[in-house]
Protein backbone atom coordinates (compact mmCIF):
# COMPACT_ATOMS: atom_id res chain seq x y z
CA UNK A 1 0.00 0.00 0.00
CA UNK A 2 1.41 3.44 -1.45
CA UNK A 3 1.74 6.68 0.26
CA UNK A 4 -0.52 9.60 -0.92
CA UNK A 5 0.11 13.44 -0.80
CA UNK A 6 -2.81 15.66 0.30
CA UNK A 7 -3.15 19.06 1.66
CA UNK A 8 -5.30 19.78 4.54
CA UNK A 9 -5.69 23.58 5.12
CA UNK A 10 -2.36 24.67 3.67
CA UNK A 11 -0.55 21.38 5.38
CA UNK A 12 1.48 18.97 2.85
CA UNK A 13 0.75 15.96 4.78
CA UNK A 14 2.07 12.11 3.53
CA UNK A 15 -0.71 9.62 4.65
CA UNK A 16 -1.20 5.93 3.84
CA UNK A 17 -3.54 5.10 0.83
CA UNK A 18 -6.48 3.77 2.43
CA UNK A 19 -6.74 6.80 5.32
CA UNK A 20 -9.69 8.72 5.73
CA UNK A 21 -9.32 12.73 5.58
CA UNK A 22 -10.04 12.63 8.98
CA UNK A 23 -7.55 10.28 9.75
CA UNK A 24 -4.97 12.75 7.53
CA UNK A 25 -6.33 15.98 9.12
CA UNK A 26 -5.29 14.25 12.56
CA UNK A 27 -1.87 13.24 11.08
CA UNK A 28 -1.19 17.15 10.51
CA UNK A 29 -2.41 18.44 13.69
CA UNK A 30 -5.92 19.80 11.69
CA UNK A 31 -9.27 19.17 13.92
CA UNK A 32 -12.41 18.74 12.17
CA UNK A 33 -15.62 18.01 15.08
CA UNK A 34 -17.16 14.89 14.90
CA UNK A 35 -20.30 12.87 16.36
CA UNK A 36 -21.65 9.58 15.18
CA UNK A 37 -17.63 8.59 14.22
CA UNK A 38 -15.46 6.29 16.70
CA UNK A 39 -12.06 6.11 16.18
CA UNK A 40 -11.39 2.73 14.99
CA UNK A 41 -14.57 1.34 14.03
CA UNK A 42 -16.19 1.04 10.74
CA UNK A 43 -17.46 4.58 9.83
CA UNK A 44 -21.39 4.74 9.65
CA UNK A 45 -21.28 8.71 8.10
CA UNK A 46 -24.62 9.46 9.17
CA UNK A 47 -24.54 12.82 11.23
CA UNK A 48 -22.43 14.74 8.94
CA UNK A 49 -20.73 16.84 11.28
CA UNK A 50 -17.23 16.05 10.20
CA UNK A 51 -18.17 17.24 6.06
CA UNK A 52 -15.39 19.45 4.30
CA UNK A 53 -14.79 21.11 1.32
CA UNK A 54 -12.45 18.84 -0.82
CA UNK A 55 -11.24 20.74 -4.25
CA UNK A 56 -12.85 20.05 -7.04
CA UNK A 57 -15.87 17.62 -5.63
CA UNK A 58 -19.47 19.56 -6.04
CA UNK A 59 -20.62 18.59 -2.49
CA UNK A 60 -19.54 18.68 0.95
CA UNK A 61 -18.09 15.04 2.02
CA UNK A 62 -18.10 13.61 5.11
CA UNK A 63 -14.12 13.52 5.93
CA UNK A 64 -14.64 10.28 8.57
CA UNK A 65 -15.49 7.96 5.90
CA UNK A 66 -14.26 9.45 2.35
CA UNK A 67 -10.57 8.24 1.64
CA UNK A 68 -8.01 10.13 0.66
CA UNK A 69 -6.31 10.34 -3.22
CA UNK A 70 -3.44 11.23 -4.40
CA UNK A 71 -2.71 15.53 -4.65
CA UNK A 72 -6.30 16.25 -3.10
CA UNK A 73 -6.52 19.82 -1.48
CA UNK A 74 -8.87 19.90 1.43
CA UNK A 75 -10.45 22.75 3.48
CA UNK A 76 -12.35 21.65 6.85
CA UNK A 77 -13.69 25.43 8.10
CA UNK A 78 -14.81 27.41 5.36
CA UNK A 79 -17.31 29.56 5.56
CA UNK A 80 -19.57 26.93 3.58
CA UNK A 81 -18.33 24.37 5.55
CA UNK A 82 -19.48 26.11 8.74
CA UNK A 83 -22.56 27.39 7.71
CA UNK A 84 -23.57 23.81 6.67
CA UNK A 85 -22.36 22.27 9.91
CA UNK A 86 -24.42 24.79 11.89
CA UNK A 87 -28.15 23.56 10.07
CA UNK A 88 -26.38 20.09 10.74
CA UNK A 89 -26.29 20.14 14.46
CA UNK A 90 -29.62 22.87 14.29
CA UNK A 91 -31.77 19.88 12.94
CA UNK A 92 -30.13 17.21 14.91
CA UNK A 93 -31.34 19.40 17.97
CA UNK A 94 -34.57 19.41 16.50
CA UNK A 95 -35.05 16.00 16.83
CA UNK A 96 -33.32 15.92 20.16
CA UNK A 97 -36.57 16.37 22.30
CA UNK A 98 -36.18 14.37 25.65
CA UNK A 99 -36.24 16.17 28.72
CA UNK A 100 -32.97 17.91 29.42
CA UNK A 101 -33.41 19.84 31.83
CA UNK A 102 -34.08 17.97 34.69
CA UNK A 103 -31.36 15.60 33.45
CA UNK A 104 -28.20 16.31 35.85
CA UNK A 105 -25.38 14.95 32.83
CA UNK A 106 -26.88 17.40 30.16
CA UNK A 107 -23.48 19.41 30.38
CA UNK A 108 -22.28 15.94 29.05
CA UNK A 109 -23.91 15.99 26.05
CA UNK A 110 -22.00 16.17 22.62
CA UNK A 111 -24.81 17.69 21.04
CA UNK A 112 -25.34 20.25 23.31
CA UNK A 113 -21.32 21.04 23.35
CA UNK A 114 -21.41 20.95 19.72
CA UNK A 115 -24.52 23.53 19.40
CA UNK A 116 -22.52 25.43 21.83
CA UNK A 117 -19.53 25.14 20.00
CA UNK A 118 -21.16 26.52 16.47
CA UNK A 119 -23.12 28.72 18.30
CA UNK A 120 -26.38 27.48 17.20
CA UNK A 121 -29.24 28.82 18.89
CA UNK A 122 -32.62 27.33 19.44
CA UNK A 123 -33.49 25.42 16.28
CA UNK A 124 -35.66 27.42 14.12
CA UNK A 125 -37.44 24.21 12.17
CA UNK A 126 -40.85 23.23 13.69
CA UNK A 127 -42.08 19.17 13.92
CA UNK A 128 -45.28 18.31 13.60
CA UNK A 129 -45.10 16.01 16.67
CA UNK A 130 -42.31 15.48 18.93
CA UNK A 131 -40.66 11.97 18.82
CA UNK A 132 -41.44 10.51 22.29
CA UNK A 133 -41.22 7.09 23.59
CA UNK A 134 -41.79 6.32 27.06
CA UNK A 135 -38.15 5.64 29.07
CA UNK A 136 -37.24 2.27 29.48
CA UNK A 137 -35.64 1.10 32.77
CA UNK A 138 -36.64 -2.05 33.17
CA UNK A 139 -33.14 -3.43 32.61
CA UNK A 140 -30.57 -3.20 35.60
CA UNK A 141 -27.96 -1.85 33.76
CA UNK A 142 -28.99 0.56 30.71
CA UNK A 143 -31.63 3.36 30.76
CA UNK A 144 -33.22 4.14 27.68
CA UNK A 145 -34.95 7.40 26.62
CA UNK A 146 -35.19 7.03 23.65
CA UNK A 147 -36.95 10.33 22.94
CA UNK A 148 -33.43 12.32 23.42
CA UNK A 149 -31.45 9.83 20.54
CA UNK A 150 -30.42 11.32 17.74
CA UNK A 151 -30.11 8.20 15.57
CA UNK A 152 -26.36 8.58 15.24
CA UNK A 153 -25.65 4.69 15.44
CA UNK A 154 -22.71 5.01 17.92
CA UNK A 155 -24.89 2.28 20.25
CA UNK A 156 -25.46 -0.21 17.41
CA UNK A 157 -21.56 0.33 16.43
CA UNK A 158 -20.57 -0.18 19.54
CA UNK A 159 -22.34 -3.20 20.78
CA UNK A 160 -21.97 -4.92 17.22
CA UNK A 161 -17.95 -3.94 17.20
CA UNK A 162 -16.82 -3.76 20.69
CA UNK A 163 -19.15 -5.15 22.71
CA UNK A 164 -19.48 -8.21 19.69
CA UNK A 165 -23.39 -8.43 21.30
CA UNK A 166 -25.44 -7.18 18.22
CA UNK A 167 -28.05 -6.72 20.63
CA UNK A 168 -29.32 -3.40 18.63
CA UNK A 169 -30.57 -2.25 14.99
CA UNK A 170 -31.86 0.70 13.15
CA UNK A 171 -35.66 -0.32 13.21
CA UNK A 172 -38.52 1.55 11.07
CA UNK A 173 -37.97 4.39 8.58
CA UNK A 174 -37.99 8.14 8.22
CA UNK A 175 -39.69 10.11 11.30
CA UNK A 176 -40.39 6.76 13.15
CA UNK A 177 -37.11 5.55 12.97
CA UNK A 178 -36.11 4.29 16.23
CA UNK A 179 -32.76 2.11 17.44
CA UNK A 180 -34.69 -1.31 18.64
CA UNK A 181 -33.48 -5.03 20.62
CA UNK A 182 -35.41 -7.60 19.44
CA UNK A 183 -38.78 -7.55 18.45
CA UNK A 184 -39.12 -4.04 19.11
CA UNK A 185 -38.66 -4.84 23.12
CA UNK A 186 -36.94 -3.22 26.00
CA UNK A 187 -33.39 -4.79 26.29
CA UNK A 188 -33.59 -7.93 29.11
CA UNK A 189 -31.17 -8.66 31.66
CA UNK A 190 -30.95 -11.87 29.98
CA UNK A 191 -29.40 -10.73 26.59
CA UNK A 192 -27.96 -7.00 27.91
CA UNK A 193 -25.13 -7.52 30.48
CA UNK A 194 -23.80 -4.63 32.34
CA UNK A 195 -20.90 -4.28 29.78
CA UNK A 196 -22.26 -0.61 29.77
CA UNK A 197 -20.15 -0.08 26.68
CA UNK A 198 -23.00 1.47 24.16
CA UNK A 199 -23.83 3.96 27.32
CA UNK A 200 -19.99 4.65 26.98
CA UNK A 201 -20.53 5.77 23.85
CA UNK A 202 -24.18 7.76 23.65
CA UNK A 203 -23.20 10.96 22.93
CA UNK A 204 -26.55 12.04 24.05
CA UNK A 205 -27.59 10.78 27.45
CA UNK A 206 -30.64 8.86 25.67
CA UNK A 207 -28.78 5.69 27.23
CA UNK A 208 -27.32 6.28 30.83
CA UNK A 209 -26.77 4.05 34.26
CA UNK A 210 -30.31 3.48 36.01
CA UNK A 211 -30.57 5.89 38.50
CA UNK A 212 -30.60 3.91 42.15
CA UNK A 213 -33.55 5.00 44.48
CA UNK B 1 -21.44 -19.93 16.48
CA UNK B 2 -20.51 -22.78 14.31
CA UNK B 3 -24.43 -23.82 13.61
CA UNK B 4 -25.53 -20.00 13.04
CA UNK B 5 -22.62 -20.40 9.93
CA UNK B 6 -23.70 -23.42 8.82
CA UNK B 7 -27.89 -21.93 8.79
CA UNK B 8 -26.05 -19.55 6.36
CA UNK B 9 -25.84 -22.58 3.72
CA UNK B 10 -22.04 -20.78 2.40
CA UNK B 11 -23.37 -17.36 1.95
CA UNK B 12 -23.09 -14.32 4.42
CA UNK B 13 -24.98 -13.48 6.81
CA UNK B 14 -28.33 -12.31 6.09
CA UNK B 15 -28.31 -13.70 2.03
CA UNK B 16 -31.92 -13.80 1.22
CA UNK B 17 -32.99 -12.41 3.94
CA UNK B 18 -35.45 -10.11 1.62
CA UNK B 19 -36.94 -13.48 -0.17
CA UNK B 20 -37.67 -14.91 2.86
CA UNK B 21 -39.31 -12.63 4.63
CA UNK B 22 -41.25 -11.69 1.33
CA UNK B 23 -42.41 -15.78 1.27
CA UNK B 24 -43.54 -15.52 4.76
CA UNK B 25 -45.21 -12.73 4.15
CA UNK B 26 -47.21 -14.22 1.46
CA UNK B 27 -48.63 -16.69 4.06
CA UNK B 28 -49.17 -14.85 7.24
CA UNK B 29 -51.04 -11.60 7.80
CA UNK B 30 -47.86 -10.40 9.53
CA UNK B 31 -44.35 -11.26 10.68
CA UNK B 32 -44.66 -12.71 14.13
CA UNK B 33 -41.81 -12.87 16.91
CA UNK B 34 -41.53 -16.74 16.26
CA UNK B 35 -41.35 -16.50 12.30
CA UNK B 36 -38.66 -13.67 12.73
CA UNK B 37 -36.78 -15.64 15.06
CA UNK B 38 -36.58 -18.95 12.97
CA UNK B 39 -35.71 -16.33 9.78
CA UNK B 40 -33.08 -14.80 12.04
CA UNK B 41 -31.58 -18.46 13.04
CA UNK B 42 -31.40 -19.45 9.45
CA UNK B 43 -29.71 -16.53 7.94
CA UNK B 44 -27.61 -16.10 10.38
CA UNK B 45 -28.39 -12.66 12.01
CA UNK B 46 -29.23 -11.48 15.47
CA UNK B 47 -33.33 -11.40 15.38
CA UNK B 48 -32.63 -7.08 15.75
CA UNK B 49 -31.65 -6.77 13.06
CA UNK B 50 -33.85 -8.72 11.39
CA UNK B 51 -36.27 -7.07 12.94
CA UNK B 52 -34.69 -3.43 11.46
CA UNK B 53 -34.66 -4.53 8.23
CA UNK B 54 -38.99 -5.96 7.94
CA UNK B 55 -40.28 -2.94 10.10
CA UNK B 56 -38.75 -0.63 7.33
CA UNK B 57 -40.58 -1.73 4.69
CA UNK B 58 -44.24 -0.67 4.72
CA UNK B 59 -45.55 -4.38 2.67
CA UNK B 60 -43.84 -6.52 5.55
CA UNK B 61 -45.84 -5.98 8.35
CA UNK B 62 -44.63 -6.73 11.79
CA UNK B 63 -47.53 -5.62 14.12
CA UNK B 64 -50.45 -7.60 14.09
CA UNK B 65 -52.78 -6.91 11.11
CA UNK B 66 -56.55 -7.86 10.32
CA UNK B 67 -57.25 -10.53 7.49
CA UNK B 68 -57.53 -7.94 5.17
CA UNK B 69 -55.05 -4.89 4.71
CA UNK B 70 -56.14 -2.01 2.97
CA UNK B 71 -53.08 0.66 2.00
CA UNK B 72 -54.59 3.60 0.39
CA UNK B 73 -51.89 5.84 -1.61
CA UNK B 74 -51.30 8.95 0.29
CA UNK B 75 -48.92 10.45 -2.66
CA UNK B 76 -49.37 13.50 -4.38
CA UNK B 77 -51.20 12.76 -7.28
CA UNK B 78 -53.74 10.53 -5.72
CA UNK B 79 -53.95 13.28 -3.27
CA UNK B 80 -54.72 15.59 -5.63
CA UNK B 81 -57.80 13.12 -6.92
CA UNK B 82 -58.75 13.52 -3.35
CA UNK B 83 -57.36 10.69 -1.61
CA UNK B 84 -58.90 12.42 1.55
CA UNK B 85 -61.84 11.92 0.50
CA UNK B 86 -61.46 8.30 0.16
CA UNK B 87 -59.69 7.56 3.06
CA UNK B 88 -62.23 9.50 5.11
CA UNK B 89 -64.53 7.61 3.46
CA UNK B 90 -62.83 4.35 4.86
CA UNK B 91 -62.44 5.71 8.29
CA UNK B 92 -66.04 6.27 8.36
CA UNK B 93 -66.99 2.83 6.90
CA UNK B 94 -65.23 0.99 9.45
CA UNK B 95 -64.57 3.30 12.23
CA UNK B 96 -60.80 3.34 12.33
CA UNK B 97 -58.21 5.29 12.10
CA UNK B 98 -55.04 4.56 9.70
CA UNK B 99 -52.54 1.90 11.86
CA UNK B 100 -55.45 0.67 13.44
CA UNK B 101 -57.73 -2.84 12.76
CA UNK B 102 -61.32 -3.20 13.31
CA UNK B 103 -62.59 -5.10 16.43
CA UNK B 104 -63.22 -7.89 14.12
CA UNK B 105 -60.10 -8.11 12.28
CA UNK B 106 -61.25 -8.10 9.22
CA UNK B 107 -59.48 -4.99 8.20
CA UNK B 108 -56.38 -2.94 8.90
CA UNK B 109 -56.16 0.49 7.07
CA UNK B 110 -52.44 2.45 6.09
CA UNK B 111 -52.21 5.18 4.12
CA UNK B 112 -48.77 4.21 2.00
CA UNK B 113 -46.15 6.05 -0.01
CA UNK B 114 -46.62 5.73 -4.21
CA UNK B 115 -48.50 2.51 -5.14
CA UNK B 116 -47.31 3.06 -8.73
CA UNK B 117 -50.69 3.24 -9.73
CA UNK B 118 -50.73 6.77 -10.33
CA UNK B 119 -52.70 6.75 -13.59
CA UNK B 120 -55.40 5.39 -11.74
CA UNK B 121 -55.37 8.29 -9.14
CA UNK B 122 -57.03 7.79 -6.34
CA UNK B 123 -55.81 3.99 -5.54
CA UNK B 124 -55.52 1.67 -3.15
CA UNK B 125 -54.75 -2.44 -2.71
CA UNK B 126 -56.50 -4.71 -0.49
CA UNK B 127 -54.15 -7.14 -0.18
CA UNK B 128 -52.96 -7.85 -3.56
CA UNK B 129 -55.83 -6.53 -5.80
CA UNK B 130 -55.21 -3.02 -7.37
CA UNK B 131 -58.42 -0.74 -6.65
CA UNK B 132 -58.20 2.30 -8.87
CA UNK B 133 -60.26 5.42 -10.04
CA UNK B 134 -61.99 5.58 -6.10
CA UNK B 135 -64.34 7.18 -5.66
CA UNK B 136 -65.79 8.45 -1.96
CA UNK B 137 -69.44 6.53 -3.15
CA UNK B 138 -67.39 3.25 -4.59
CA UNK B 139 -65.88 2.78 -1.81
CA UNK B 140 -68.98 0.64 0.75
CA UNK B 141 -69.18 -2.14 -2.15
CA UNK B 142 -65.78 -2.59 -2.56
CA UNK B 143 -65.44 -2.88 1.23
CA UNK B 144 -68.54 -5.38 1.10
CA UNK B 145 -66.67 -7.36 -1.62
CA UNK B 146 -64.27 -8.15 0.18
Amino acid sequence: MGNVNVIIDGKKVKVKESSTILEAAEACGVTIPTFCHIKGLLPTGVCRVCVVEVQGSRTLVGSCHTPVSEGMVVSTHTPRVVAARKVIVELMLTGHTGDCVNDPNAENCKLHNLASDYQVGAPRFSVRAPRFFPVEDSNPYVRRDLSKCVLCRKCVKACREVARKDLLSIGYRGFRSKVVSGYDEPLTAEVCRDCLICIEHCPTGALSRPVKV
Amino acid sequence: MSDKKEAVAGGQPGAGLLPRLKEEVSQKTYLSRETLQSIAGQTGLPLNSVYGVASFYAYLPVAAAGKNIIRVCGCLPCDLKDAQGVIGRIKKELGIEPGQTTPDGKFTLEVVGCIGACDQAPAMLINDTLYGNLTAESIAGILKSC
